[in-house]
Order: structure tokens, then C-alpha cells, then sequence
């Protein structure tokens, strides 16, 4: 009979537990009721944001409450899901939220699915606002979604190294040119060879990622793998120059260069391991207080190709969907979000994406990487990703196996050839 | 080496065995000693690959235990450090400090509990139907859930999420809940279907004839019977649940994100918060391990039950 008994008393608990769930479950637990506005709209919205955005729209959120008394209840997804939850919601038309931060890589899949937001975009807007960010921001000609921050690729070196006497006078003896932050491919080359002993690297090479082999690219003048009129340039002359020049600082990076992405680049520079990394801009601010570099670290704008300078931008844009009922709460916000764009360099990210927010914290200790991050985002050269929904699709299954073929000793100029093929296949 | 000396040489008593000693006697001897020694080496290997096992399956554990005790700097050493080289409980302060975790806790234990208890509610009675009545449909019906495992969840969690949202449940724990049954009822029914087989009918024949219904037979009897399967099946149901990721990143918002969710967004595109990440893990891995060792008797029972079949 005492197992009866436990039965029973199991079967009680798991009805009452049971009970008290689907009670708790008409509110759950982690805040109020979605968003519902009626025909005229209502003053709560849900924004979507990564993860790692959130706390960049947290100020912003407070002081539009305030403001325009609009209240925010923020949905945080990882990176990896977000796109797939957004392409559920916008195909179903069932929308959980009313602003969603977009990575710039998804605007042109999301394009049919958001509203424009051009009586956002006045001209005083759009001189405060990066010129390539603009550019990207308006797809078929209407502006549908403001810059929220971003980001891009600078040097980040060792201070310490570079200013160290020793060093300084080994370097003028050898290269015949003084030690000092590097602005053109020979320098980064010269220096990456030059302190690439005793166990210590130069740089990173990094094969799992493209971003940065791209902003190669643009240094040496060509636009990134598609021109204007969506034809395949992979295979030109400045792809090849670029791709050489990265596959040339193998040499003087940690071995397995191939599977080297962001996360193992930033630590190997944080461990002291590397001399130098061209990195997100944001990672300046991130270096550990109990790090071996904290302290000892500098921060100057990306290299200089035949082209100059030039960088690819890392935004993330706001935009409304269609089919929210929130529409003017959901712009207010957006508007919020430009007015107060400075909250997010408060934030544990530190970003913005209007100049003049930059520009404010620039000269404050801290903030020195926001200078080579103001100059590199403004260089001429500097341009954003291709504008194809199929972008994502190109990186994943040419850009990044061509890099990793390449830094592994592959013949550049067949894998370019051979990545052109592949291309114009996928966009066929 | 002659046919004689081979004949002979068995019959020839060992010059370091005492004579006095009968030989039939002496041979079980060296047999027990050669027996038990060959028990312990084995017993000895047995013992090192359990070893070995824990150690492979305990490890990735414990070094997730110790990165959450690590400073920030540890958590991303190269080479990496498996002890954290100065403890720290900064990762468990910023982990559970984080808002909207501890509501996602709660979001977690309501689906994982409701997902159970509907998944146990649909398991043993239709189980215990198709084992008992044992008819071509309910025979069916078993493969046509096990087919269901065979979809990938990600095929079905986007028209489910629509479905959801369509009725009004978007947001909330009962869908997720309805979700991960989903996921958890057909090994259910399949894990209750082989405890009810290893019941003998003689039981229940023996409730009948003393006057219980064929209800009361399954509650009064069979039930206590397989409780141990019971548990078994709920600690499954639960797991399924608790540690479900796609779905919830489906379905879930503002109201009803579970906890799953809320690990994977220390990883953004921005970085990895290794720290408060594995600390967040070790807590969420706690309820569990809790209600395993609850259960443990009765998940021995349970995996037991087929071994006594009659």
C-alpha cells in the first residue's frame, strides 16, 4: 500500500503543481502581455534585438519613455537565431514585435517585410550619419531602417612594444623607417615580420571570418565580389592583391590560420600572444581589466591599400514591420533611438552611429579608439556589404572555404576564378 | 618431446606441491586461486573503464564547473587552464543578476511541468492500450510515433510557432509546453509501452476477479506497478523539456523565454561571455541533478522492470 501511497502523493503534487503552472501560465513570468495596439496604435512596443545590442538600446529606451511615453519591452535573442525567427514572423505576417534591430546583411532579405521610414531621414539626419550608412539604409529608394550603432574593423597594436626603445631603434635599423602604427600593407607586413619571435606573433590571420580580407579589398580599389550592376568581380586584380597581402601575414601569425575567427583573434591579442590585430572597434573598450595588454594598448585606423583606407561598416538598423499595429509608437522609438543615439557609447558595448555621438566622446579617456574608428567609417573607400538577399549564402559557402584554401597555401588565383563560377551560380 | 613422456607427465606430481595434499583437492585449489585472480583483473578493468567512462562523460562537466569560477581573463587563457588560477564568484553575481533570468527560470520549471504531466496524462493510457488490446491499429499507431521522431523539430517548430500565434498562445508557457510534448510523447509512449509489457496479465486478472474495474485494475494495480517506469518516462519528459532550445527561440518572447534561451544569448556577435555563461549553466543543471537524485531508486526500478519479466 505504500507505493499506492506515493503514487498518490505524486499524482497530487503533479496535479497541483500542474494547477498552479497553467494559473501562472495566463501572465508567465517575464513581464507584461505583448504589445496589442488597437487601430490607433498603442504606447507599449517589443523591440527584437541581439543579444549583444541590447544594453546599446537600454538608455534610449529610458529617456523615450520619458520624452515621447513610449514604454519598451526588449525581446533578446542569440545572433544565430534571430534571423530564423525573424524569417518565421515576417513569412507567417504574425509579428510579436514592433521594431526589430536588423543586422545590415538581412536588410535586403527583410526589405519587402518593413515599412519605409523616410520622414526620418532629413537632410540634417543624414549629414550626422556615416555616408555608407546612408547609402545602405536606402534600399529600392526608400529608407527602411535607421542606423542604431556600428561598428568597424581598426588596428588595435601594443602600445607598450611600439614605444619601447629597444624596439624602436631595432625596427629604424632594419626597415629604415621609424616604428609607429602602421598605415599602408608594406608597414603592417614589416611590422608583423618584426616582432614575430620569441614566441610571439606579429598578427592574426584570420580564415573563418571575411570581413577583414574584404576590407582588403576595398583598400586596393575594387568594390567587394559584386560591383554596382550585381556582375561577379572576385576574379579582378585587386581581389588578388589583397588576397596575397592577407595570405603574406600567415607567415608571421599563430599556426592554423584557417580556423582562426573573432573570438580566437581577440584572444589571442588580449593573452599578449599577438603584437598587432585589425579588429572591431568596440574590442578596445572589452580588453580585461586583469589582461596582460589592459593598459597597454593603442588604437589607429585601418590600413591604406592603393585606395586609401577603407573599411566594411558593422550596423545594425531599426526598422518597423508591416504589420505591426504600432506603427507610431514603434517610429517614435526609432527617433528616440537617433535623438539619444550617445546612450549606447555608455553602454557595456560603446557604440553609436552618429557621428556627432562619437565625435563627443572622443577626446574623453577611454574613447581613444573612436577617432580611428571615426576616420576609417568616413574614408571614401569605405563601403558596405553587397545589397543581395543571397549575401549571407555567398559567405558561407565561398568566401569563407576560399579564405581557408588560400591562408593553407591554395593557389589564389585559380580559387578566385573557381569562386567566381560558384557565385554567379548561386545568383543564377 | 615423446607420445610417452606426454602420457605420463599429467600423472606425475609437481615437485613444489606438497604430496600429502589429495590431487582432485589441490587442482580445485589452483583453480579457485587462478578463478579469483582472473575476477579481480577483471574486475580491475571493469573498474578503470567505469573510470574511464565517468571521466569522459563527468569531465566536460567539471570544466564548465570550474570556467564559471574563473575570472575573465582565465576563461579565455591560451593554452587553457582547467582549475581556475584565482576563484571567483563575479560570474554567478553578473549571471543571475542579469535581468530577465530568474523569470526564465520560473518560464522553464512551468513548461518543463506542464510538458511533463501532458506528456504522462497522453503516454500511459495509450500505452497501456496498445499493449493490452494489442489490435493493428494501436500497432500502427506505436510506429506512427516513433515516425514522428524521425522529423526534424526545426521542420515542424515554424508552422507550430504560426499556429501558436494564430490561436492566441504566442508568448506563452502552454505553448512551448504543448511544443516540447510534442517532442517528449512518443518516447513516452514507447518507454510506458515496454514497462506495461513486462506487467503480467495475471495481475490485473487476479483485481478483476477480486472486483476491480479494469480502471481500477490499471490504477489500484499496474500503475504502482510500473512506477518506476513512470518516473523513468518523467525524468525523460522533463529533460526533453528543460533543456529545449529551438523551440523556445521559436516561440517565445517577452512573457514565456526559457532558460535555455537566455544561456545562449551570453554568445553575441560581439563576443562570448564565457564566465556568466557556464556559471548560468551550472545553476540551470542543478534542478535537475536534484531531481535525479530524488528519483533514483525509482529509476533503477524502472530500468529494471523488463529484467523480472515472468
Amino acid at each position: 500500500m505504500s507505493t499506492r501511497n506515493t503514487i498518490s502523493k505524486l499524482v497530487t503534487l503533479g496535479g497541483l503543481c500542474t494547477a498552479v503552472a497553467l494559473v501562472a501560465t495566463g501572465c508567465g513570468a517575464g513581464g507584461p502581455a505583448p504589445s496589442s495596439g488597437g487601430s490607433g496604435g498603442s504606447s507599449s512596443i517589443n523591440v527584437l534585438v541581439e543579444a549583444g545590442g541590447h544594453a546599446e538600446l537600454t538608455g534610449v529606451a529610458e529617456q523615450c519613455k520619458k520624452d515621447a511615453g513610449v514604454d519598451v519591452n526588449f525581446v533578446e535573442l542569440p545572433y544565430d537565431g534571430m534571423f530564423n525567427r525573424l524569417s518565421s514572423e515576417f513569412s507567417s505576417g504574425n509579428v510579436s514585435f514592433d521594431v526589430a534591430a536588423l543586422d545590415s546583411v538581412w536588410l535586403p532579405s527583410f526589405k519587402d517585410a518593413v515599412q519605409p521610414i523616410d520622414e526620418l531621414f532629413t537632410d540634417d539626419v543624414k549629414k550626422d550619419i556615416f555616408p555608407a550608412l546612408v547609402k545602405e539604409a536606402n534600399v529600392d529608394g526608400h529608407f527602411i531602417g535607421m542606423p542604431a550603432w556600428t561598428n568597424a574593423e581598426i588596428i588595435l597594436y601594443r602600445k607598450d612594444l611600439f614605444e619601447d626603445a629597444k624596439n624602436k631603434s631595432d625596427f629604424q635599423a632594419k626597415y629604415g623607417y621609424e616604428l609607429a602604427a602602421p598605415k599602408t600593407w608594406k608597414q603592417y607586413q614589416d611590422i608583423s615580420a618584426f616582432f614575430t619571435k620569441d614566441g610571439m606573433y606579429g598578427t592574426d590571420v584570420k580564415g573563418a571570418v571575411e570581413t577583414e580580407w574584404l576590407a582588403h579589398v576595398l583598400q586596393a580599389g575594387s568594390p567587394m565580389v559584386l560591383d554596382k550592376d550585381n556582375n561577379v568581380v572576385i576574379d579582378n586584380a585587386a581581389h588578388k592583391e589583397a588576397l596575397d597581402f592577407y595570405v603574406s601575414l600567415a607567415k608571421d601569425a599563430p599556426s592554423g590560420a584557417a580556423q582562426v575567427d573573432w573570438a580566437a583573434a581577440q584572444n589571442l591579442f588580449n593573452q599578449g600572444k599577438t603584437a598587432m590585430t585589425r579588429f572591431w572597434a568596440h574590442a578596445y573598450r572589452q580588453i580585461p581589466a586583469d589582461a596582460p595588454v589592459a593598459g597597454k594598448v593603442g588604437a589607429a585606423a585601418m590600413v591604406g591599400g592603393s585606395a586609401g583606407v577603407a573599411g566594411v561598416p558593422g550596423p545594425w538598423y531599426l526598422s518597423v514591420p508591416k504589420t505591426t499595429k504600432n506603427t507610431d509608437a514603434a517610429k517614435k522609438f526609432i527617433k528616440c533611438a537617433y535623438d539619444y543615439n550617445d546612450k549606447g557609447i555608455e553602454s557595456k558595448l560603446g557604440l553609436a552611429s552618429r557621428i556627432s555621438a562619437f565625435q563627443k566622446y572622443q577626446d574623453q579617456p577611454g574613447y581613444e579608439s573612436f577617432k580611428p574608428l571615426i576616420e576609417t567609417l568616413n574614408a571614401p573607400a569605405t563601403a558596405t556589404r553587397p545589397a543581395t538577399a543571397k549575401w549571407q549564402q555567398i559567405v558561407d559557402t565561398v568566401l569563407i572555404p576560399l579564405l581557408q584554401k588560400a591562408v593553407a597555401g591554395g593557389d589564389t588565383s585559380a580559387l578566385l576564378a573557381d569562386a567566381k563560377k560558384q557565385i554567379q551560380d548561386l545568383l543564377k | 618431446m615423446s607420445n610417452a613422456s606426454l602420457a605420463t607427465k599429467p600423472e606425475q606430481p609437481s615437485s613444489n606441491v606438497s604430496t600429502t595434499e589429495p590431487p582432485m583437492r589441490r587442482r580445485r585449489g589452483v583453480n579457485r586461486e587462478g578463478l579469483e585472480a582472473g575476477r579481480r583483473s577483471t574486475r580491475t578493468i571493469l573498474w578503470i573503464l567505469l573510470a574511464a567512462a565517468m571521466v569522459l562523460y563527468g569531465f566536460p562537466f567539471l570544466y564548465l564547473l570550474f570556467t564559471s569560477f574563473k575570472t575573465p581573463i582565465d576563461t579565455i587563457a591560451v593554452p587553457p587552464t582547467i582549475l581556475p588560477r584565482e576563484w571567483t564568484l563575479e560570474n554567478y553575481t553578473n549571471a543571475l543578476g542579469r535581468s530577465g533570468v530568474v523569470a526564465s527560470f520560473i518560464n522553464s520549471i512551468q513548461t518543463a511541468v506542464i510538458s511533463t504531466v501532458l506528456s504522462l496524462v497522453l503516454a500511459v493510457p495509450a500505452a497501456y492500450g496498445i499493449t493490452r488490446y494489442k489490435t493493428p491499429s494501436g500497432q500502427v499507431f506505436i510506429m506512427a510515433a516513433l515516425v514522428t521522431r524521425m522529423v526534424p523539430p526545426v521542420a515542424i517548430g515554424i508552422p507550430l510557432a504560426s499556429m501558436m500565434a494564430s490561436v492566441g498562445l504566442a508568448d506563452t508557457p502552454i505553448a512551448l509546453s504543448i511544443a516540447h510534448t510534442t517532442i517528449s510523447l512518443p518516447l513516452s509512449i514507447w518507454l510506458m509501452s515496454s514497462f506495461f509489457e513486462s506487467v503480467p496479465r495475471d495481475l490485473e486478472e487476479a483485481a478483476t476477479v477480486d472486483g476491480c474495474s479494469r480502471l481500477g485494475a490499471l490504477w489500484r494495480v499496474v500503475i504502482p506497478v510500473v512506477s518506476g517506469g513512470i518516473a523513468v518516462t518523467a525524468i525523460f519528459a522533463f529533460l526533453a523539456s528543460w533543456n529545449e532550445f529551438l523551440f523556445a527561440l521559436l516561440m517565445t518572447a517577452i512573457r514565456s523565454q526559457t532558460t535555455p534561451v537566455v544561456i545562449a544569448n551570453f554568445q553575441t556577435q560581439f563576443g562570448l561571455d564565457w564566465g556568466s555563461m557556464t556559471a548560468l549553466a551550472a545553476v540551470y543543471s542543478i534542478p535537475v541533478i536534484l531531481l535525479t537524485l530524488l528519483l533514483q531508486r525509482k529509476i533503477v526500478a524502472g530500468m529494471t522492470l523488463g529484467a523480472v519479466k515472468g
